[in-house]
Protein backbone atom coordinates (compact mmCIF):
# COMPACT_ATOMS: atom_id res chain seq x y z
CA UNK A 1 0.00 0.00 0.00
CA UNK A 2 1.47 3.34 -1.03
CA UNK A 3 -0.68 5.31 1.38
CA UNK A 4 -1.43 7.87 -1.36
CA UNK A 5 -5.06 9.01 -1.32
CA UNK A 6 -6.52 7.88 -4.65
CA UNK A 7 -9.31 10.47 -4.47
CA UNK A 8 -6.76 13.28 -3.92
CA UNK A 9 -8.15 16.53 -5.28
CA UNK A 10 -11.44 14.96 -6.36
CA UNK A 11 -13.61 16.18 -3.48
CA UNK A 12 -14.31 19.84 -2.73
CA UNK A 13 -15.75 22.09 -0.07
CA UNK A 14 -18.13 24.43 -1.85
CA UNK A 15 -19.84 26.44 0.86
CA UNK A 16 -20.12 27.07 4.59
CA UNK A 17 -21.92 28.92 7.33
CA UNK A 18 -20.98 29.64 10.94
CA UNK A 19 -23.25 30.79 13.75
CA UNK A 20 -22.34 33.45 16.25
CA UNK A 21 -20.24 31.92 19.02
CA UNK A 22 -21.91 32.71 22.32
CA UNK A 23 -21.43 31.76 25.95
CA UNK A 24 -25.08 30.66 26.05
CA UNK A 25 -27.20 31.01 22.92
CA UNK A 26 -30.70 32.42 23.36
CA UNK A 27 -32.15 29.55 21.31
CA UNK A 28 -31.65 25.78 21.58
CA UNK A 29 -28.55 24.47 19.82
CA UNK A 30 -30.66 22.48 17.35
CA UNK A 31 -32.30 25.63 16.02
CA UNK A 32 -28.98 27.44 15.78
CA UNK A 33 -27.64 24.49 13.81
CA UNK A 34 -30.71 24.30 11.57
CA UNK A 35 -30.40 27.98 10.61
CA UNK A 36 -26.67 27.53 10.01
CA UNK A 37 -27.31 24.49 7.82
CA UNK A 38 -29.84 26.35 5.66
CA UNK A 39 -27.39 29.25 5.31
CA UNK A 40 -24.56 26.91 4.27
CA UNK A 41 -26.70 25.15 1.65
CA UNK A 42 -27.68 28.53 0.20
CA UNK A 43 -24.06 29.71 0.35
CA UNK A 44 -23.08 26.72 -1.81
CA UNK A 45 -25.71 27.67 -4.37
CA UNK A 46 -27.79 24.59 -3.64
CA UNK A 47 -31.33 23.76 -2.58
CA UNK A 48 -32.10 21.77 0.56
CA UNK A 49 -33.47 18.83 -1.44
CA UNK A 50 -30.13 18.41 -3.23
CA UNK A 51 -28.38 17.42 0.02
CA UNK A 52 -28.25 13.62 0.06
CA UNK A 53 -25.55 12.99 2.66
CA UNK A 54 -25.04 14.00 6.31
CA UNK A 55 -21.93 13.52 8.44
CA UNK A 56 -21.13 14.83 11.93
CA UNK A 57 -19.63 14.01 15.29
CA UNK A 58 -21.58 14.48 18.48
CA UNK A 59 -19.05 14.24 21.32
CA UNK A 60 -20.07 16.39 24.28
CA UNK A 61 -16.64 16.95 25.81
CA UNK A 62 -17.43 17.37 29.49
CA UNK A 63 -16.44 15.39 32.54
CA UNK A 64 -19.35 16.91 34.43
CA UNK A 65 -22.79 15.58 35.26
CA UNK A 66 -24.70 16.76 32.19
CA UNK A 67 -27.43 14.96 30.28
CA UNK A 68 -26.95 14.49 26.53
CA UNK A 69 -30.09 15.54 24.67
CA UNK A 70 -30.29 15.58 20.87
CA UNK A 71 -31.19 19.03 19.60
CA UNK A 72 -30.25 20.68 22.90
CA UNK A 73 -26.79 19.65 24.12
CA UNK A 74 -25.78 17.99 20.87
CA UNK A 75 -27.14 17.75 17.33
CA UNK A 76 -26.92 14.52 15.35
CA UNK A 77 -27.04 14.22 11.58
CA UNK A 78 -30.33 12.37 11.86
CA UNK A 79 -31.90 15.14 13.95
CA UNK A 80 -30.77 17.76 11.46
CA UNK A 81 -31.83 15.85 8.31
CA UNK A 82 -35.27 15.22 9.77
CA UNK A 83 -35.80 18.93 10.62
CA UNK A 84 -34.56 19.98 7.17
CA UNK A 85 -37.10 17.59 5.69
CA UNK A 86 -34.52 15.56 3.81
CA UNK A 87 -34.49 11.77 3.32
CA UNK A 88 -30.74 11.29 2.79
CA UNK A 89 -29.03 8.39 1.03
CA UNK A 90 -26.04 8.52 3.37
CA UNK A 91 -25.83 9.33 7.11
CA UNK A 92 -22.70 8.69 9.16
CA UNK A 93 -21.15 9.76 12.44
CA UNK A 94 -17.55 9.79 13.62
CA UNK A 95 -16.82 8.21 16.99
CA UNK A 96 -13.17 9.12 17.67
CA UNK A 97 -11.53 12.20 19.18
CA UNK A 98 -10.05 13.83 16.08
CA UNK A 99 -13.58 14.68 15.10
CA UNK A 100 -13.24 17.37 12.50
CA UNK A 101 -10.63 15.52 10.40
CA UNK A 102 -12.66 12.37 11.05
CA UNK A 103 -15.90 13.79 9.64
CA UNK A 104 -14.06 15.42 6.73
CA UNK A 105 -12.60 12.01 5.85
CA UNK A 106 -16.03 10.34 6.00
CA UNK A 107 -17.66 13.03 3.86
CA UNK A 108 -14.79 12.91 1.38
CA UNK A 109 -15.04 9.15 1.08
CA UNK A 110 -18.79 9.33 0.61
CA UNK A 111 -18.42 11.79 -2.27
CA UNK A 112 -15.50 9.95 -3.85
CA UNK A 113 -17.33 6.63 -3.73
CA UNK A 114 -20.58 8.03 -5.09
CA UNK A 115 -22.46 7.20 -1.90
CA UNK A 116 -23.74 10.78 -1.97
CA UNK A 117 -23.44 13.80 -4.28
CA UNK A 118 -23.78 16.66 -1.79
CA UNK A 119 -22.78 16.01 1.82
CA UNK A 120 -23.56 18.36 4.69
CA UNK A 121 -20.89 18.25 7.41
CA UNK A 122 -21.67 19.90 10.70
CA UNK A 123 -20.42 20.32 14.23
CA UNK A 124 -22.51 21.86 17.00
CA UNK A 125 -21.09 22.50 20.46
CA UNK A 126 -22.91 23.34 23.65
CA UNK A 127 -22.05 25.02 26.91
CA UNK A 128 -24.39 23.64 29.59
CA UNK A 129 -25.44 25.75 32.53
CA UNK A 130 -23.69 24.90 35.79
CA UNK A 131 -20.11 23.80 36.29
CA UNK A 132 -18.74 22.42 33.00
CA UNK A 133 -16.52 19.67 34.42
CA UNK A 134 -17.78 19.52 38.02
CA UNK A 135 -19.11 16.24 39.35
CA UNK A 136 -20.93 15.12 42.45
CA UNK A 137 -19.78 11.53 41.89
CA UNK A 138 -19.79 9.48 45.10
CA UNK A 139 -18.52 6.23 43.63
CA UNK A 140 -16.10 5.49 40.80
CA UNK A 141 -16.77 2.30 38.91
CA UNK A 142 -15.30 0.92 35.71
CA UNK A 143 -12.27 2.65 34.28
CA UNK A 144 -12.68 5.66 36.55
CA UNK A 145 -11.92 3.61 39.68
CA UNK A 146 -8.23 3.76 38.71
CA UNK A 147 -8.01 7.56 38.71
CA UNK A 148 -10.88 9.54 40.28
CA UNK A 149 -10.61 8.19 43.87
CA UNK A 150 -6.92 9.16 43.67
CA UNK A 151 -7.88 12.76 42.78
CA UNK A 152 -7.06 12.56 39.06
CA UNK A 153 -10.14 13.81 37.25
CA UNK A 154 -10.98 16.03 34.29
CA UNK A 155 -9.05 17.30 31.30
CA UNK A 156 -7.17 20.14 33.02
CA UNK A 157 -5.18 17.75 35.23
CA UNK A 158 -4.73 15.52 32.18
CA UNK A 159 -3.09 18.23 30.10
CA UNK A 160 -1.36 19.73 33.15
CA UNK A 161 0.71 16.56 33.51
CA UNK A 162 1.59 16.46 29.80
CA UNK A 163 2.46 20.15 29.70
CA UNK A 164 4.62 20.03 32.81
CA UNK A 165 6.47 17.03 31.39
CA UNK A 166 7.26 19.19 28.35
CA UNK A 167 8.32 22.20 30.42
CA UNK A 168 10.57 20.13 32.67
CA UNK A 169 12.15 18.08 29.90
CA UNK A 170 12.98 21.05 27.67
CA UNK A 171 13.55 23.66 30.40
CA UNK A 172 10.76 25.74 28.94
CA UNK A 173 8.96 28.52 30.81
CA UNK A 174 5.25 29.22 31.16
CA UNK A 175 5.99 32.73 29.88
CA UNK A 176 6.80 31.41 26.40
CA UNK A 177 3.20 30.25 25.95
CA UNK A 178 2.00 33.86 26.04
CA UNK A 179 3.07 34.08 22.39
CA UNK A 180 0.57 31.31 21.53
CA UNK A 181 -2.42 32.58 23.49
CA UNK A 182 -1.90 36.23 22.53
CA UNK A 183 -1.63 35.21 18.85
CA UNK A 184 -4.87 33.21 19.04
CA UNK A 185 -6.74 36.06 20.70
CA UNK A 186 -5.25 38.66 18.33
CA UNK A 187 -6.65 36.75 15.36
CA UNK A 188 -9.89 35.79 17.06
CA UNK A 189 -10.50 39.46 17.83
CA UNK A 190 -10.64 40.09 14.07
CA UNK A 191 -13.35 37.48 13.42
CA UNK A 192 -16.92 38.79 13.57
CA UNK A 193 -18.59 35.59 14.85
CA UNK A 194 -15.92 34.86 17.49
CA UNK A 195 -16.82 35.04 21.17
CA UNK A 196 -13.59 37.03 21.53
CA UNK A 197 -14.35 39.45 18.66
CA UNK A 198 -12.78 42.80 19.45
CA UNK A 199 -11.18 41.40 22.61
CA UNK A 200 -7.45 40.81 22.11
CA UNK A 201 -5.25 39.82 25.05
CA UNK A 202 -1.87 41.01 26.30
CA UNK A 203 0.91 38.76 27.54
CA UNK A 204 0.61 40.35 30.99
CA UNK A 205 -3.12 39.56 31.11
CA UNK A 206 -2.38 35.99 30.08
CA UNK A 207 0.22 35.55 32.80
CA UNK A 208 -1.97 37.18 35.45
CA UNK A 209 -4.92 34.83 34.88
CA UNK A 210 -5.52 32.29 37.66
CA UNK A 211 -3.97 28.84 37.52
CA UNK A 212 -6.31 25.85 37.29
CA UNK A 213 -3.92 22.90 37.11
CA UNK A 214 -0.35 24.22 37.16
CA UNK A 215 1.23 24.88 34.74
CA UNK A 216 -2.17 25.18 33.00
CA UNK A 217 -3.87 28.49 33.68
CA UNK A 218 -7.41 29.53 32.87
CA UNK A 219 -6.37 31.17 29.60
CA UNK A 220 -4.55 28.04 28.40
CA UNK A 221 -8.02 26.47 28.06
CA UNK A 222 -10.59 27.36 25.43
CA UNK A 223 -13.92 28.66 26.64
CA UNK A 224 -17.02 26.43 26.42
CA UNK A 225 -19.58 28.01 24.10
CA UNK A 226 -22.71 27.45 22.06
CA UNK A 227 -22.02 27.45 18.36
CA UNK A 228 -22.50 25.58 15.09
CA UNK A 229 -20.60 25.33 11.83
CA UNK A 230 -21.67 23.68 8.58
CA UNK A 231 -19.74 22.85 5.40
CA UNK A 232 -21.01 21.48 2.08
CA UNK A 233 -18.95 18.88 0.20
CA UNK A 234 -19.31 17.68 -3.37
CA UNK A 235 -17.11 16.45 -6.20
CA UNK A 236 -14.50 18.74 -7.73
CA UNK A 237 -16.31 18.22 -11.03
CA UNK A 238 -19.71 19.37 -9.75
CA UNK A 239 -18.00 22.21 -7.87
CA UNK A 240 -17.17 23.92 -11.17
CA UNK A 241 -20.86 24.77 -11.59
CA UNK A 242 -21.20 26.31 -8.13
CA UNK A 243 -20.64 29.94 -7.09
CA UNK A 244 -17.45 29.79 -5.02
CA UNK A 245 -13.87 28.77 -5.71
CA UNK A 246 -13.65 25.18 -4.40
CA UNK A 247 -11.17 23.97 -1.80
CA UNK A 248 -10.00 20.42 -2.48
CA UNK A 249 -9.17 17.65 -0.01
CA UNK A 250 -5.60 16.45 -0.74
CA UNK A 251 -5.43 13.79 1.94
CA UNK A 252 -5.95 13.03 5.61
CA UNK A 253 -4.67 10.94 8.49
CA UNK A 254 -5.64 10.08 12.03
CA UNK A 255 -3.95 8.48 15.01
CA UNK A 256 -4.57 6.25 18.00
CA UNK A 257 -2.63 5.75 21.22
CA UNK A 258 -0.11 2.94 21.02
CA UNK A 259 0.12 2.17 24.74
CA UNK A 260 -2.45 1.30 27.33
CA UNK A 261 -2.50 3.89 30.09
CA UNK A 262 -4.72 4.99 32.93
CA UNK A 263 -7.80 6.87 31.69
CA UNK A 264 -6.85 10.43 30.61
CA UNK A 265 -3.14 9.75 31.12
CA UNK A 266 -1.28 11.35 28.23
CA UNK A 267 2.49 10.91 28.62
CA UNK A 268 4.47 13.22 26.34
CA UNK A 269 6.28 10.37 24.60
CA UNK A 270 2.98 8.65 23.76
CA UNK A 271 1.66 11.83 22.16
CA UNK A 272 4.78 12.44 20.12
CA UNK A 273 5.21 8.83 18.99
CA UNK A 274 1.67 8.59 17.60
CA UNK A 275 1.73 12.15 16.33
CA UNK A 276 4.93 11.59 14.37
CA UNK A 277 3.42 8.47 12.78
CA UNK A 278 0.27 10.44 11.94
CA UNK A 279 2.36 13.07 10.19
CA UNK A 280 4.10 10.47 8.05
CA UNK A 281 0.73 8.98 7.02
CA UNK A 282 -0.58 12.46 6.27
CA UNK A 283 2.33 13.37 3.96
CA UNK A 284 1.96 10.06 2.09
CA UNK A 285 -1.79 10.54 1.78
CA UNK A 286 -1.63 14.15 0.57
CA UNK A 287 1.57 13.93 -1.48
CA UNK A 288 3.13 16.93 0.26
CA UNK A 289 5.58 17.53 3.10
CA UNK A 290 5.75 20.01 5.96
CA UNK A 291 7.62 22.62 3.90
CA UNK A 292 4.77 22.68 1.34
CA UNK A 293 2.16 23.87 3.86
CA UNK A 294 1.44 27.60 3.57
CA UNK A 295 -1.27 27.62 6.21
CA UNK A 296 -0.75 25.03 8.98
CA UNK A 297 -3.75 25.60 11.25
CA UNK A 298 -2.88 23.90 14.54
CA UNK A 299 -5.33 22.76 17.18
CA UNK A 300 -5.23 24.72 20.41
CA UNK A 301 -8.10 23.60 22.65
CA UNK A 302 -5.38 23.58 25.31
CA UNK A 303 -2.46 25.85 24.43
CA UNK A 304 0.26 23.12 24.75
CA UNK A 305 -1.25 21.32 21.76
CA UNK A 306 0.29 24.03 19.56
CA UNK A 307 3.79 23.03 20.71
CA UNK A 308 3.05 19.34 20.25
CA UNK A 309 1.58 19.72 16.74
CA UNK A 310 4.41 22.04 15.66
CA UNK A 311 6.88 19.35 16.65
CA UNK A 312 4.92 16.25 15.58
CA UNK A 313 4.31 17.70 12.11
CA UNK A 314 7.98 18.59 11.74
CA UNK A 315 7.29 22.33 11.52
CA UNK A 316 9.99 22.91 14.13
CA UNK A 317 12.51 20.62 15.87
CA UNK A 318 11.36 18.52 18.83
CA UNK A 319 11.81 20.44 22.08
CA UNK A 320 12.13 23.77 20.27
CA UNK A 321 8.52 24.91 19.90
CA UNK A 322 8.65 27.07 23.02
CA UNK A 323 11.60 28.99 21.57
CA UNK A 324 10.05 29.04 18.08
CA UNK A 325 6.92 30.81 19.28
CA UNK A 326 8.86 33.25 21.47
CA UNK A 327 10.98 34.22 18.48
CA UNK A 328 7.88 35.27 16.52
CA UNK A 329 7.70 32.00 14.57
CA UNK A 330 3.88 31.87 14.62
CA UNK A 331 3.10 35.59 14.32
CA UNK A 332 0.72 35.60 11.38
CA UNK A 333 1.34 39.31 10.76
CA UNK A 334 5.09 38.79 10.33
CA UNK A 335 6.36 37.95 6.82
CA UNK A 336 7.96 34.52 6.73
CA UNK A 337 6.35 33.28 9.95
CA UNK A 338 4.00 30.27 10.09
CA UNK A 339 0.40 31.48 10.47
CA UNK A 340 -0.64 28.53 12.67
CA UNK A 341 -3.42 30.42 14.48
CA UNK A 342 -4.49 32.91 11.82
CA UNK A 343 -8.07 31.67 12.15
CA UNK A 344 -7.99 32.37 15.88
CA UNK A 345 -8.13 28.71 16.84
CA UNK A 346 -10.22 27.50 19.74
CA UNK A 347 -8.50 29.91 22.16
CA UNK A 348 -9.50 32.85 19.94
CA UNK A 349 -13.04 31.74 18.99
CA UNK A 350 -14.38 29.55 21.78
CA UNK A 351 -14.63 25.76 22.15
CA UNK A 352 -15.60 24.95 18.56
CA UNK A 353 -13.16 21.99 18.51
CA UNK A 354 -11.29 21.83 15.18
CA UNK A 355 -13.76 24.04 13.30
CA UNK A 356 -11.70 27.27 13.41
CA UNK A 357 -8.73 25.43 11.87
CA UNK A 358 -10.84 23.90 9.08
CA UNK A 359 -12.74 27.12 8.44
CA UNK A 360 -9.57 29.18 8.16
CA UNK A 361 -8.24 26.74 5.55
CA UNK A 362 -11.52 27.00 3.64
CA UNK A 363 -11.78 30.80 3.80
CA UNK A 364 -8.15 31.49 2.87
CA UNK A 365 -7.86 28.84 0.15
CA UNK A 366 -11.16 29.86 -1.48
CA UNK A 367 -10.24 33.55 -1.37
CA UNK A 368 -13.19 34.31 0.90
CA UNK A 369 -11.39 35.64 3.98
CA UNK A 370 -12.34 39.26 3.22
CA UNK A 371 -10.12 41.85 4.88
CA UNK A 372 -8.16 39.01 6.48
CA UNK A 373 -7.34 37.43 3.08
CA UNK A 374 -3.72 36.31 2.77
CA UNK A 375 -2.09 36.56 -0.63
CA UNK A 376 0.41 33.74 -0.37
CA UNK A 377 -1.57 30.61 0.45
CA UNK A 378 -2.60 27.64 -1.67
CA UNK A 379 -1.95 24.60 0.58
CA UNK A 380 -3.44 24.39 4.07
CA UNK A 381 -3.49 21.91 6.93
CA UNK A 382 -6.10 21.67 9.68
CA UNK A 383 -5.64 19.41 12.66
CA UNK A 384 -7.71 18.61 15.71
CA UNK A 385 -7.33 17.12 19.17
CA UNK A 386 -4.11 15.63 20.54
CA UNK A 387 -1.46 14.30 18.14
CA UNK A 388 -1.94 10.79 19.59
CA UNK A 389 -5.69 10.48 19.11
CA UNK A 390 -6.48 13.22 16.66
CA UNK A 391 -6.29 13.81 12.98
CA UNK A 392 -5.27 16.22 10.25
CA UNK A 393 -6.39 17.13 6.73
CA UNK A 394 -4.45 18.77 3.91
CA UNK A 395 -6.42 21.13 1.65
CA UNK A 396 -5.51 22.81 -1.62
CA UNK A 397 -7.07 25.69 -3.54
CA UNK A 398 -9.12 24.35 -6.44
CA UNK A 399 -9.73 25.91 -9.83
CA UNK A 400 -12.97 27.16 -11.26
CA UNK B 1 -15.44 21.56 48.49
CA UNK B 2 -17.03 19.66 51.34
CA UNK B 3 -18.34 16.15 51.34
CA UNK B 4 -16.76 12.76 51.50
CA UNK B 5 -14.22 11.41 49.05
CA UNK B 6 -15.65 9.26 46.28
CA UNK B 7 -14.86 5.58 46.64
CA UNK B 8 -13.71 3.07 44.07
CA UNK B 9 -16.19 0.31 43.27
CA UNK B 10 -14.24 -2.96 43.07
CA UNK B 11 -15.41 -5.36 40.37
CA UNK B 12 -14.30 -8.73 39.07
CA UNK B 13 -11.36 -7.13 37.24
CA UNK B 14 -10.14 -5.14 40.24
CA UNK B 15 -11.24 -6.76 43.50
CA UNK B 16 -7.80 -8.27 44.17
CA UNK B 17 -6.14 -4.88 43.69
CA UNK B 18 -8.43 -3.13 46.19
CA UNK B 19 -8.17 -6.04 48.60
CA UNK B 20 -4.36 -5.78 48.61
CA UNK B 21 -4.60 -1.98 48.80
CA UNK B 22 -6.66 -2.24 51.97
CA UNK B 23 -3.62 -4.02 53.44
CA UNK B 24 -1.41 -1.21 52.06
CA UNK B 25 0.17 -3.52 49.49
CA UNK B 26 0.65 -2.22 45.94
CA UNK B 27 -0.03 -4.73 43.19
CA UNK B 28 0.04 -4.58 39.41
CA UNK B 29 -1.91 -6.73 36.97
CA UNK B 30 0.33 -9.27 35.24
CA UNK B 31 -0.67 -11.31 32.20
CA UNK B 32 -0.73 -15.04 32.94
CA UNK B 33 0.59 -15.78 29.45
CA UNK B 34 3.51 -13.33 29.14
CA UNK B 35 3.89 -11.82 32.63
CA UNK B 36 3.81 -8.25 31.29
CA UNK B 37 2.40 -5.70 33.73
CA UNK B 38 -0.59 -3.58 32.66
CA UNK B 39 -2.55 -0.96 34.56
CA UNK B 40 -5.41 -0.99 34.39
CA UNK B 41 -5.90 -4.55 33.13
CA UNK B 42 -7.80 -4.96 29.87
CA UNK B 43 -9.76 -7.70 28.13
CA UNK B 44 -6.69 -8.30 25.96
CA UNK B 45 -3.04 -8.23 27.05
CA UNK B 46 -1.52 -5.21 25.29
CA UNK B 47 1.92 -6.88 25.31
CA UNK B 48 1.23 -10.36 23.87
CA UNK B 49 -2.34 -9.73 22.61
CA UNK B 50 -3.76 -12.89 24.13
CA UNK B 51 -7.52 -12.77 24.58
CA UNK B 52 -7.17 -14.86 27.73
CA UNK B 53 -4.71 -12.84 29.81
CA UNK B 54 -6.21 -14.00 33.14
CA UNK B 55 -4.57 -10.99 34.82
CA UNK B 56 -3.31 -11.61 38.33
CA UNK B 57 -2.56 -8.81 40.78
CA UNK B 58 1.00 -9.36 41.95
CA UNK B 59 2.75 -7.32 44.68
CA UNK B 60 5.37 -4.93 43.37
CA UNK B 61 7.85 -2.54 44.98
CA UNK B 62 6.14 0.74 45.86
CA UNK B 63 9.18 2.70 44.68
CA UNK B 64 8.49 5.00 41.73
CA UNK B 65 10.24 7.79 39.81
CA UNK B 66 8.61 11.14 39.00
CA UNK B 67 7.68 11.67 35.33
CA UNK B 68 5.52 14.77 35.79
CA UNK B 69 3.28 16.62 38.22
CA UNK B 70 0.49 19.20 38.30
CA UNK B 71 -1.17 21.23 41.04
CA UNK B 72 -4.94 20.87 40.99
CA UNK B 73 -6.56 24.13 42.12
CA UNK B 74 -10.21 23.52 41.15
CA UNK B 75 -12.42 21.30 43.26
CA UNK B 76 -14.12 19.22 40.58
CA UNK B 77 -14.87 16.28 42.90
CA UNK B 78 -16.32 16.25 46.40
CA UNK B 79 -14.08 15.53 49.35
CA UNK B 80 -10.75 16.92 48.12
CA UNK B 81 -9.24 20.03 49.63
CA UNK B 82 -7.56 22.12 46.97
CA UNK B 83 -4.87 22.81 46.06
CA UNK B 84 -3.17 19.44 45.94
CA UNK B 85 -0.35 18.01 43.89
CA UNK B 86 -0.88 15.12 41.49
CA UNK B 87 2.15 13.12 40.44
CA UNK B 88 2.69 10.88 37.41
CA UNK B 89 5.31 8.30 38.36
CA UNK B 90 6.85 5.20 36.82
CA UNK B 91 7.18 2.07 38.93
CA UNK B 92 10.83 1.12 39.29
CA UNK B 93 10.11 -2.63 39.30
CA UNK B 94 7.46 -2.45 36.55
CA UNK B 95 8.61 0.38 34.28
CA UNK B 96 5.81 -0.27 31.79
CA UNK B 97 3.41 1.02 34.44
CA UNK B 98 2.91 4.70 35.29
CA UNK B 99 0.49 5.60 38.07
CA UNK B 100 -1.08 8.93 39.00
CA UNK B 101 -1.92 9.96 42.53
CA UNK B 102 -1.68 12.71 45.11
CA UNK B 103 1.66 13.65 46.62
CA UNK B 104 0.87 13.73 50.33
CA UNK B 105 3.90 15.94 51.09
CA UNK B 106 1.90 18.95 49.87
CA UNK B 107 2.06 21.42 47.02
CA UNK B 108 5.32 23.01 48.18
CA UNK B 109 7.23 19.74 48.38
CA UNK B 110 10.56 19.74 46.50
CA UNK B 111 9.97 17.70 43.37
CA UNK B 112 11.85 17.18 40.13
CA UNK B 113 11.96 14.76 37.22
CA UNK B 114 13.25 11.38 38.37
CA UNK B 115 12.76 12.09 42.08
CA UNK B 116 12.07 8.90 44.05
CA UNK B 117 8.65 8.35 45.58
CA UNK B 118 6.92 5.56 47.41
CA UNK B 119 3.33 4.53 46.88
CA UNK B 120 1.49 4.95 50.18
CA UNK B 121 -2.18 4.47 51.00
CA UNK B 122 -4.95 6.74 52.23
CA UNK B 123 -7.54 4.89 54.33
CA UNK B 124 -10.94 6.19 53.21
CA UNK B 125 -13.18 3.64 54.94
CA UNK B 126 -12.71 0.42 56.85
CA UNK B 127 -12.27 -1.62 53.71
CA UNK B 128 -11.06 0.91 51.14
CA UNK B 129 -7.60 2.40 50.89
CA UNK B 130 -6.50 4.42 47.88
CA UNK B 131 -2.91 4.70 46.62
CA UNK B 132 -1.08 8.02 46.77
CA UNK B 133 2.58 9.02 46.81
CA UNK B 134 5.11 10.29 49.33
CA UNK B 135 8.65 11.50 48.72
CA UNK B 136 11.03 8.62 49.43
CA UNK B 137 13.64 9.02 52.14
CA UNK B 138 16.88 9.69 50.26
CA UNK B 139 18.92 6.51 50.13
Amino acid sequence: MSGAFVARGQVAIVGYAHSQVERHAARPLGLVTLDTARAAIADAGLAVDQIDGFVCSTLFPTAGDHAVQDGVSTVTSGWLAERLGVDPAYVAGFQGFGQIPGIVAMATNAIASGAADYVLVHRALHNPTGKYHGSALRAASGAMQWTAPQGFFGPMAMIGLTYNEYLQRYSASREAMAAVVVEARKNGARIPWSYWHGKPLTADEYLAAPMVSDPIGRLDCDLPVDGAAVFIFTSAERARDLPHQPVLVSGYASSMPTRRRLPLHWPLDDLMESGTALAQRLWRSAGVGPSDIDLPQLYDGFSPFVYLWLEALGLCPVGEAHRFVQDGGIDGDRPGALPVLSGGGALGNGRMHGIPQMLECYLQLSGRAGHRQRSDVSVGLACHSSPHLGGAVVYRSGER
Amino acid sequence: MNGERLLPVPDETSAAFWSAASDHVLTVARCSACNAATMPPDLVCPACRTSEPDFQFVPVSPRAAVCSWTITRQALLPGFEVPFMLVDAQLIDAPEVRLIGRLLDGVDAPIELGAMLDVVFEDLTDGISVPAFALAAVS
